[in-house]
Formats: structure tokens, C-alpha cells, sequence
């Protein structure tokens, strides 16, 4: 490749073709334009008319030039110019390639490469010997120190290449150099990933002995970000990100997955400018909540940017279930209030009559000091064991006087008190826990006495039964699986009435295994056992197979394991209760690398190896046309009324796409939805209504077209029987829109506002509560002209135009849908109101092969079938009117006949 | 535009009857004088009409007028029928147009010949073609013969008439360029006009031909085998050329004047109606005089 600078050419030998120019000058020159060609049958009087004598034809100066132009082009573009900035940075020597592969470079890893190819293509070409050195630590262990090798070899080997789920590791790449001599490497190249490890000086002092050191970097906006452990908080999970240097604005999606990787929350972080970390909260439902196996950074894609979430996380709920007992009177020492600050730390306290509690079951139900189960609720709680629930029963003084049998072992009368002035017995503290036990790896302290217990009825499985045991070998915790669940009981009392163990920390460790339990996961795993790799993190943030070099870890030390090669990131353990091992960089301590003295930053190129020959073809081939243009503007076969054509057809402004023309719109019927402007929902509510455009097509007369986003401010609204108008916060479409909004309502539309949260209380309208779609709706019904609004009534239309539906709904269940109280006759009955929280949409969302687009809650195909059933009855309502309610009167009109 | 019989029609429809008025009747008159149950110039009475605007005076029935309040016109019973030879140049001259919306000189030609021959013979008149036989014909029928053989490609085309037998005292209408050698037009009408025969020319002319609007570098290509020639400067030869088809277009009329015909000249992007009016009032006064 010959070169200039800069500027190669990839096939020099054709630029002797230049020589040919002044050949064509000379032909071109010679040969003027061919002369008009023009009929004209007065040519006999032309011909009588003196003729003068004809000056041959020259060809225009600026013809010549645009033709030799031309040829220059074409024979210089054949030639193959690559305009390549890197090629003009010398240097001489062997190579040395050093390439940072850890979880940091995984984020942009395409792009790092890509900065890097230019820069070996160009040691190629000049020849250089070149060694390639990775920083991260692998499985093989300790490297040799790189040897020279082909270009074939180290393109194959780049190309291989992938960042691992860990940390480099420079120290140790610093002294793999020392073993090679000063001449062996000439210049360094050194493809950062922009993060300080404490040891990039001493690379980059290893690195100078050699010569000049150029550091490739990416440049502002590439930092990578890792994810902090999620916190549990009343919302979802709460997630802190960070990155090394706040290096511009990002945007971000958090999005948390379940074991099959659906998503079950997704939350967007605007990340500023200037902002190194930033928190998010993750809105999830608890019952959503329990499902999460993975939180990951979509954008990021490494392994650092993805959380992964074992049986630890997952918050109970548990039902304690309680009937206003001695509550009222000792609110401090009662037993509902010990479980209450004991089991809000890992899970979800429902505090309800069993009753109540059973209805929906949790997945624990704590019993305290409550002798009968009470006969009406035997059975439903029977049935909640056998299906896996867990039944958590403390004594007490109620309970010692009668117990009944819903125990896991038989109880003896009465209780037994130790210690006190009418006894010999010392107050009892807890043995260690057997390994076998639930609760193994638990520390009891031996301050914890437990004063009074219950006793139980010596038997053969006792002794397998009991969990826990006091000092002298009674049991004090005693559990039996019964179908699918378990019944555990805790033989003293959940207050300091019997013990003080409800005062200790030993207390809420025994709660969160018990509650651990419910699920059939998380359960005890023994202290040193150790816990095999079941599936590993790539550099990338893939969950798959177990990665080469990993091994087992003991399962007390899972928590101070360090990440590396022989302990990947991922699930340890067995599936049924694995461990999660995530890359946890310390947040706080991330941090750019710094410039250093003798080292060279280079960013990539913009525009890498150039290849100008397309380019100077395409040159070429314009003014080819502009030539002919030329050439038949001088022989008269253009006029100029075509080139004025040509420029109108040029000049054709391209008008603004509107949602959809107003004759295609009257065509035939659309679903419509209110564009808000936040791309999640608007995807959210155009896959909506796609899914229930596709159910009315298929059960129903009504085929609608594809659904449309209506800009409120611009649309015609009235061509649309329903418009979906999901709240979103900070949505104002302003007031003229929503005056255009309410004329549409008045004439007869039907809007359906969604404020997509779920308000469980049943008597409260959207838009009274406080949450931010509640807000939203505040502010939009607050610039229209509403009329009264009650809950759905029994006999609405709305729950029998198409289908017999008593309840509406949507991703959630249970909110209240509400509709116009008295709606005006002129619009024939029909509300055009519709309000509810149960989020729709996302119920109706399918994609292209009908599967659902969002986890419902609490879920089943049955919920699925409901809510799209209130949308075909929805669109009927609005299509129908009060048609259906007529039919009310068909019975009696029938009786009145006498038929 | 396409040459039909209708589109003659259409524009015949458009001007009054006109009548020739027959000199020297008994020349050419083959079947004598009869009534032709229409007004015309004769000696018996047609009918009395009301006085238009533009009657002559010596018209004026005075007796029948003073009978009333309006003066009444008498009109006689037209008693002569004339034969018109037309003449329309086909030769590869006349097929050009310079623009994309202009008629080709051809076609114009043919439509004013057919307008003409629409109004003869509606007049009662008797229309021949120049070279198809020394008989005129009457009568509606024969216009649309007329049509098919101006609609059929001339074998062997020529832009002058050759000069036929033609009875005496008949009328001759020539339509074409007339871009020929003035003598051999001179030669050509003086030799009608020894057959007593009276006539017209008319001058097709397509406004490129009128104005040479070219100019550049052209290379000019005759249309009859005339040859090529290529000029640089087009612009430069307009003047002159203008100058000479002026010339040229004197030089016949000198030469009609001087035998009694009439010349005129027609360009393609002007209104036909125009000058087939001027043609028929021409023809009537020959007629008149």
C-alpha cells in the first residue's frame, strides 16, 4: 500500500491512469458538442441565403474542465484512496498491546475493539512485531510473558476476546512484563476501561520502560456503571448505580426480571450530567416483588450492571392474624406487636382476623397464643397448609390451657415454668442448633432464657420434629411438613411474657427461616457445605452455564468471596436453595483513571480508515449526470421547462405524517390513545390496543383498524368512538386540547382514563387518593366539565353489553371503576367517562405472537380473559349505547304478554 | 389534431352558408338552370325576410315593405351551382411541427380544406379534388369521401398540384407551404388561370418557419431532400431569412394579383376559423365580381 501521510491508496499502479489526462484534454478539446439536429422544411429558402464562412466549433473551457474533473474522479477513486488518521502516527518496534478485559470494558466492548482495529491494521502494514497482553486475571492462572506473535494469530485472538465478570487485575499484569527485556517492546498500546484499580500506575511505570505508552480510551460518556445490592422498601426495590466519573447525561433502564427473564418492573434513570450515582426505586407490588430473580441495566450489558437475586430477597408476606385481644390494652408487650417489629425487617406484615387473612392467603400465617382455631376457619387453613402455606403457632397462656391438634407434635396440658421462687429449675437458655436443623449456622446466645414452655407429648418422631431445644433437651421449636406446608411451632410465647427471646436479635433470624421457609426455598444451608456452581455470569451480564474454572464455595463464605475466575459470578449452591454471588464493586470507591506522566491519551478516531473510492465514484457519477445534462441542454433535446419540472419534482416539501388521515380514520373503526409522550406507555397502550383490536376482530362484529396515537392538541378526536388515555406524571396536553377533549365527551366519545396504579380501597374515586396518576387525573378532570361520577353500578350496561362481567380487571385487580351517575340521554345513556386504576393496557398487551406483554398481578389467564372481556364490553358500550339495557326489560315485557 | 370530417363540420357549423356566386353559369353549369328551392341569386322569387343589418339596400322590397311596419328584403331562388377544386399539399413538408402543441401544417391544412369544402357543399355547391378526376361532386356524402381520401396517405406526394384537366371556369383552392421556387408557382397559376380557372392560394405557415426563432449551433434538415446545413450562429440568419420569406410570399402575390388570385396566409397557431372566413368572403366577391 502506497501512501501519502495520511492518505494510502490500495491500488497505486492505477494512478499512471492521470497521465492519460492530457490525452483527453486534447480529445475532448477537439470534439465540440454535436449540433443541434433540426428539421426545418423552409430549408430551401435558407439556402438561397448567403452563407458565411463557419468557424469550427470549439468545446466551452469549462465543459473541458468538467470532463478531465470527471476523469480524475473515477481513475483516482479506482485507485482505491483510504484516508486513515492512525497510519500517520509513527513509531517503530515491536508492539505491545495491552487490553484491559474486565467487567468495565464489557459495556462498550464493540466500540473498544473497534478503536483498537484501525491501530493494529496499521502496525500491520508497517510491519511491526506486535505481543498482546490481557489484564484480567482467567482460570489458567498465572500467564507467561506475551510472546511475538502473527497478525493472523492476534486478529483471531482480539476477535475472541470477551471482558470478564471481574476485575483487572494490573499489578499482576505489571509483572508479567518485567519478565521481558527492555528491547523486546518498542511502544505500548494500552486499551483502557476507564477504571482505576490501584494499580494503573504500576502498569503504566511497567509499561514506559519500554518507550512511549499510548492509552486508547473511549472518551466522556462511556463510563460503565455497576449496580449496588437493592434495598427492600415500601415501594419495590430501591437500587443504587454509580459510575466512575459523572462524564455527561445518560439514560438508563432498570429492569427487574423473573426466572424466566419477563420483566416485571422497569423504571427509567435520567442520569445528569454531573451526577456520578444515582438511586432508583423499582415499583414493584410485593407479590411482584417476590418474583424478581435478576435486576439488570439493559444499556450496560455487563456483568457489574446486573444483580442477581436468590430466596434472601424475596420478602414474605406474612399474615398475623389477630383479633384485637390484649392489644388495646398493653399495646407495648402484646404479642401481635414483638412479631410485627420482628418480621417487618424481611417481609410484608398483614395484620388481619384469620378470617380475613385467609381470603388471600400469604405464605405465612402466624397463630400467637391462640389455643382453637376457630371451627368456621379449620378448614380453609387445613387447605392453606396442604398447598404449601406455613403456619407459624406460638403458646401462651391461652394455648397451655387447650391446644388443639393443628400441631406438629401432641402438646401436653398445662405449661411448665422454670426457674421462679417455686421452683429448683433455672431459667433455660437455648442449645446450638443441631446441623440437621432449620435453623444450623444460627448462633443462640446464651442470654436468651426462656422462662415458661409448653410441653410436648413424648413420641417416636419428636425427636426428628424438633428444631430447636432448650438446654436440658426439651424442644422449644418443633415443626412437621403436612401436605405442602409446613406447622411450626414455637413452645413459649411470642411477647417476654414467657421468655426472653422475643427481646433478642435470635428471635428475627428464627422468623426469617421460618418465613424462608414458606416458599420452599432459602432454606438452611450448612456452614461449610460446599456449594457448587450452578450457573455463571459472562462478562456481558448472561446467565448461562457454569463458566470454565469455577469451583464450589463454602456457603459461610459466599458473602466475603472476592469474584474471580475460580468464583464466577452467579448461582451457587443447588437449585432448590442456591446462592447468589454478584460482582459487587464498592460504589463509593470507583474512580477514573487518573492521567498519568509519560502516558499518551488517545481517543479513537471519529471516522476509522476512511475509504474515499466509493466516494470519489459517487463525485464522478454526479457530474457524469450533470455532463449529460450539459450535453443535451447543447443539443437542444432539454428544454427548459423540463429542468424547471425536474427541480419542482426536487423541491417537493415533504409534509408533516400525521397519525392517520382523516378519510382513512372514517374509513372504518380505530381504537384510539392519548400520546403522553413517555415512549414506555404510549409502546404500552399501542400494544393494548393492538391485543383487544385483535380480540374484538375475533369475537365480536366490530373489526377495528390499527389502533392510533392522537395528539390531543392537533387529532380530530371525533372520528374515534373510544380514546385510552393512560395518566402519566406530567402530561399536560393544556388547555385548548382538553377543551377539544371535552366537546369530543359531550358529542357522544368515551373516554376510558387509566391512572394505571392500583388503589385497593373500594370506596375511594381516582383522583381523592395521593398517587401520582391520581394526581395526574386530578389535573385533568379538574379542566373538564365532569359530571357526577359513582362507582360502576350492578346493573350497568358496561357489565353486559357483550359479556356478564361483575368486576373490571386490568393488570390489577379490585379498583374501583367509575362512571357518569345520571349520563345524558342524548348521548344515549353512554357515560363518557370511564375512570379506573387497573392499568388495562398492560393486561391487553400482546405482541406479534399474542403473548403477553406484561406479568399481571396477581395473575392467571383468567385475569388475562376479564380484562380483555371489559374491553370488548367497553368498545360495545361506546358502539351500542343503552341498546343492552333494554333488553332489562324483556322479561317483564314477556310476562305482560302472557307468554 | 386529428383530421376528421366532424372536426370540418364542427367549424364549417360556425360561419354562415356561403354561396358562390356563379359567373358565367352557363359555362360550367352541366345541368342548367334550375331553382335550388333555396335563397341564392336568380332571377325568380324565393321569399320576403325581414331587413337584417348588413343587407344592401337595393335589396329592399319597398312595396312589400310599405305594407307594414318592417322593411322586408326579397330573396331569389339561387339557380347556379359552381364546381371548387381544392388542392391540399401532402407532401413530407407539411407533416412538422416545431412545437408539441401545435397541429402539424398537414393536419391544419386538411381541416381548413375540409371546413371549406363543409361549407360548399352545404351551399349546394360542387367540390372536386385537384388530380381525382375533372368532376366536382355535391352533396354530403362526398365530404366524408373527402375526409377518407385526405386521411389516406398519398403515394406519391407532391407540394404543388399537377396540373389536371380541369373544365372551365371553375374554381381553384390551393392549401399548402407554397415553399417552392417562386417562377414554378408563378408557372403554375398562370396556367390554371388559362383555363379560365379563378382561385386561391393559401400559405401554411408554422410559426418557426414565420419567425426562426433558432438559435446556436444547428444543424438544419431539409424535409423534402433538400440537404443539410449546419450553422453555428443561428441567431444570425434570422433577419435575413425573415427578409426572404417576406420576399418570397411577395413575389407570389405580385404574380397572383396580376391574374386575379387571391393570397393569403395562415399560421398554424392561430384560429382556423379565421382564415377559412376570409377565404369565403374572398370566393364570394370572385364570385360577386
Amino acid at each position: 500500500m502506497l501512501g501519502l501521510g495520511a492518505l494510502g491508496f490500495s491500488a497505486p499502479w492505477l494512478l499512471l491512469g492521470l497521465s492519460a489526462l492530457p490525452v483527453i484534454w486534447w480529445l475532448v478539446r477537439l470534439t465540440p458538442p454535436a449540433p443541434r439536429q433540426t428539421r426545418f422544411p423552409a430549408l430551401a429558402l435558407l439556402l438561397d441565403l448567403p452563407q458565411r464562412q463557419e468557424t469550427p466549433e470549439r468545446t466551452p473551457w469549462w465543459l473541458i474542465l468538467l470532463r478531465l474533473l470527471l476523469a480524475g474522479l473515477v481513475i483516482i477513486g479506482l485507485a482505491g484512496p483510504v484516508l486513515d488518521p492512525s497510519r500517520a502516527t509513527g513509531g517503530s518496534g515491536p508492539l505491545l498491546i495491552v487490553i484491559d478485559d474486565g467487567w468495565a470494558a464489557a459495556s462498550h466492548w464493540r466500540e473498544r475493539i473497534a478503536a483498537l482495529e484501525p491501530r493494529i491494521l496499521a502496525a500491520e502494514s508497517a510491519g511491526r512485531p506486535i505481543r498482546l497482553l490481557t489484564t484480567a486475571p482467567d482460570a489458567a492462572g498465572p500467564r507467561p510473558a506475551p510472546a511475538l506473535t502473527t497478525y493472523a494469530e492476534l486478529k483471531g485472538a482480539v476477535a475472541a476476546l470477551a471482558p470478564k465478570p471481574w476485575p483487572v487485575d494490573r499489578a499482576a499484569a505489571a509483572k508479567v512484563l518485567e519478565a521481558l527485556p527492555d528491547d523486546a517492546v518498542g511502544e505500548s498500546l494500552w486499551l483502557d476501561d476507564g477504571l482505576e484499580d490501584g494499580h494503573g500506575e504500576a502498569l503504566a511505570a511497567a509499561l514506559r520502560r519500554f518507550g512511549p505508552v499510548t492509552r486508547l480510551s473511549l472518551g466522556p460518556g462511556h463510563a460503565a456503571f455497576a449496580l449496588d445490592a437493592p434495598r427492600l422498601v415500601a415501594e419495590g426495590l430501591a437500587v443504587d448505580i454509580a459510575r466512575a466519573e459523572a462524564d455527561g447525561p445518560r439514560r438508563l433502564t432498570l429492569v427487574a426480571r423473573n426466572e424466566s427473564g419477563q420483566v416485571l418492573g422497569r423504571e427509567i434513570a435520567e442520569i445528569g450530567p454531573d451526577e456520578a450515582g444515582h438511586g432508583v426505586t423499582i415499583d414493584l407490588p410485593p407479590e411482584l416483588r417476590n418474583k424478581v430473580v435478576r435486576i439488570d441495566i439493559p444499556e450496560e450489558a455487563s456483568a457489574a450492571a446486573t444483580r442477581l437475586m436468590d430466596g434472601r430477597w424475596r420478602r414474605r408476606i406474612v399474615g398475623l392474624a389477630f383479633d384485637g385481644g390484649d392489644e388495646a390494652l398493653r399495646p407495648l408487650v402484646s404479642e401481635a406487636y414483638f412479631l410485627e417489629r420482628a418480621l417487618s425487617p424481611f417481609a410484608d406484615v398483614r395484620r388481619a382476623p384469620l378470617a380475613r387473612l385467609l381470603e388471600a392467603p400469604p405464605s405465612v400465617i402466624v397463630l400467637p397464643d391462640i389455643g382453637h382455631v376457630p371451627a368456621a376457619q379449620r378448614p380453609a387453613l387445613e387447605a392453606f397448609i396442604e398447598k404449601g402455606g406455613v403456619l407459624l403457632r406460638f403458646a401462651g397462656a391461652r394455648f397451655a390451657a387447650s391446644a388443639d391438634d393443628l400441631l406438629p407434635v401432641r402438646i401436653r396440658a398445662g405449661d411448665r415454668a422454670l426457674g421462679g421462687a417455686l421452683s429448683w429449675t433455672e431459667p433455660a437458655s437455648i442449645a446450638p442448633f443441631a446441623a440437621d436443623s432449620p435453623f444450623a449456622g444460627l448462633v443462640p446466645s446464651p442470654d436468651v432464657k426462656v422462662f415458661r414452655q409448653v410441653l410436648a407429648e413424648p413420641s417416636l418422631e419428636l425427636d426428628a420434629r424438633t428444631w430447636a431445644r432448650l438446654t436440658d433437651g426439651t424442644p422449644l421449636i418443633t415443626g412437621a411438613r403436612r401436605g405442602a406446608g409446613l406447622l411450626v411451632l414455637v413452645h413459649t410465647s411470642a411477647n417476654s411474657d414467657w421468655s426472653s427471646l422475643a427481646l433478642s436479635g435470635l428471635f428475627v433470624d428464627l422468623l426469617r427461616r421460618i418465613t424462608g421457609l414458606a416458599e420452599g426455598e432459602g432454606g438452611a444451608i450448612e456452614g461449610n457445605r460446599a456449594l457448587p456452581p450452578l450457573a455463571s455470569l459472562d462478562g456481558f451480564g448472561h446467565l448461562g452455564g457454569v463458566s470454565q474454572g469455577a469451583g464450589p464455595i463454602a456457603a459461610d463464605r459466599i458473602a466475603e468471596t472476592p469474584p474471580g475466575p475460580r468464583s464466577p459470578p452467579g448461582f451457587y449452591g443447588d437449585p432448590a436453595a442456591r446462592q447468589a454471588l454478584n460482582l459487587s464493586p464498592d460504589l463509593d470507591a470507583l474512580a477514573p483513571l487518573p492521567d498519568m506522566a509519560g502516558v499518551t491519551v488517545a481517543l479513537p478516531e471519529v471516522a476509522p480508515a476512511l475509504a474515499l473510492g466509493p466516494w470519489l465514484i459517487l463525485a464522478a457519477l454526479a457530474l457524469l449526470a450533470l455532463d449529460i445534462l450539459v450535453a443535451l441542454r447543447l443539443t437542444g433535446r432539454l428544454v427548459p421547462t423540463a429542468l424547471g419540472a425536474l427541480a419542482l419534482i426536487l423541491a417537493q416539501p415533504i409534509e408533516r405524517a400525521r397519525a392517520i388521515e382523516p378519510a382513512e380514520a372514517a374509513a372504518e373503526i380505530h381504537l384510539a390513545y392519548v400520546v403522553t409522550g413517555d415512549a414506555a406507555t404510549d409502546d404500552m397502550s399501542l400494544a393494548g390496543l393492538r391485543g383487544l383490536s385483535a380480540a374484538l376482530a375475533q369475537r365480536t362484529s366490530v373489526e377495528p383498524g390499527a389502533p392510533v396515537g392522537l395528539d390531543l392538541a392537533s387529532d380530530e378526536l371525533a372520528l374515534f368512538p373510544v380514546i385510552y388515555w393512560p395518566m402519566v406524571a406530567g402530561f399536560d396536553p393544556g388547555p385548548e386540547a382538553m377543551a377539544r377533549l371535552d366537546g369530543f365527551i359531550k358529542a357522544g366519545g368515551v373516554v376510558l382514563f387509566d391512572t394505571r396504579d392500583i388503589a385497593q380501597g373500594t370506596g375511594v374515586l381516582p383522583g381523592g387518593a395521593g398517587s401520582a396518576g391520581d394526581e395526574t387525573l386530578r389535573l385533568v378532570l379538574s379542566r373538564l366539565d365532569v359530571p357526577p361520577l359513582v362507582p360502576v353500578p350492578a346493573d350497568h350496561v358496561l357489565t353486559k353489553s357483550f359479556y356478564l362481567l361483575q368486576n373490571f380487571p386490568g393488570r390489577y385487580e379490585g379498583g374501583q371503576v367509575w362512571v357518569e351517575a345520571n349520563a345524558s340521554p342524548a348521548n344515549d345513556g353512554v357515560s363518557g367517562y370511564v375512570v379506573g386504576p387497573n392499568d388495562w393496557a398492560a393486561a391487553w398487551a400482546a405482541d406479534d405472537q399474542g403473548r403477553p406483554l406484561a406479568a399481571l398481578e396477581p395473575g392467571g389467564s383468567r385475569q388475562r380473559e376479564m380484562a380483555l372481556r371489559f374491553g370488548i364490553n367497553l368498545v360495545l358500550y361506546a358502539l351500542t349505547g343503552n341498546y343492552k339495557a333494554d333488553q332489562v326489560h324483556v322479561p317483564a315485557l314477556l310476562e305482560r304478554l302472557g307468554q | 389534431m386529428p383530421v376528421s370530417a366532424l372536426s370540418g363540420e364542427a367549424l364549417g357549423a360556425s360561419l354562415p352558408p356561403l354561396l358562390v356566386e356563379a359567373q358565367r353559369v352557363a359555362a360550367t353549369v352541366e345541368q342548367g338552370v334550375h331553382g335550388r328551392r333555396r335563397v341564392g341569386m336568380g332571377d325568380s322569387f324565393w321569399q320576403f325576410r325581414p331587413y337584417r343589418a348588413g343587407d344592401e339596400i337595393r335589396d329592399i322590397d319597398w312595396r312589400q315593405s310599405a305594407r307594414g311596419d318592417r322593411s322586408f328584403v326579397r330573396e331569389r331562388e339561387w339557380e347556379a351551382a359552381q364546381t371548387v377544386f381544392l388542392w391540399i399539399d401532402r407532401s413530407p413538408s407539411m407533416d412538422f411541427a416545431s412545437a408539441k402543441g401545435l397541429p402539424t401544417k398537414a393536419d391544419r391544412a386538411a381541416l381548413l380544406g375540409l371546413a371549406l369544402a363543409s361549407l360548399l357543399l352545404r351551399g349546394g355547391e360542387r367540390v372536386g379534388l385537384i388530380g381525382r378526376g375533372p368532376t366536382g361532386h355535391a352533396g354530403r356524402p362526398w365530404l366524408l369521401n373527402l375526409a377518407e381520401i385526405l386521411s389516406r396517405p398519398e403515394p406519391s406526394p407532391t407540394s404543388l398540384p399537377p396540373l389536371a384537366d380541369l373544365p372551365r371556369d371553375c374554381r381553384v383552392v390551393i392549401i399548402g407551404d407554397l415553399l417552392r421556387p417562386e417562377a414554378e408557382i408563378e408557372t403554375l397559376i398562370e396556367s390554371f388561370a388559362a383555363r379560365g380557372a379563378k382561385g386561391h392560394l393559401v400559405q401554411v405557415l408554422d410559426p418557426a418557419e414565420a419567425d426562426f426563432p433558432y438559435a446556436g449551433r444547428n444543424r438544419f434538415i431539409g424535409t423534402e431532400g433538400e440537404g443539410q446545413l449546419l450553422v453555428g450562429r443561428a441567431e444570425t440568419l434570422a433577419e435575413a431569412y425573415r427578409r426572404r420569406l417576406a420576399a418570397h410570399y411577395d413575389a407570389i402575390e405580385n404574380t397572383a394579383r396580376r391574374i386575379g388570385w387571391g393570397v393569403m396566409r395562415h399560421q398554424v397557431d392561430r384560429p382556423p376559423a379565421a382564415t377559412l372566413l376570409a377565404l369565403f368572403l374572398a370566393l364570394a366577391d370572385l364570385g360577386r365580381r
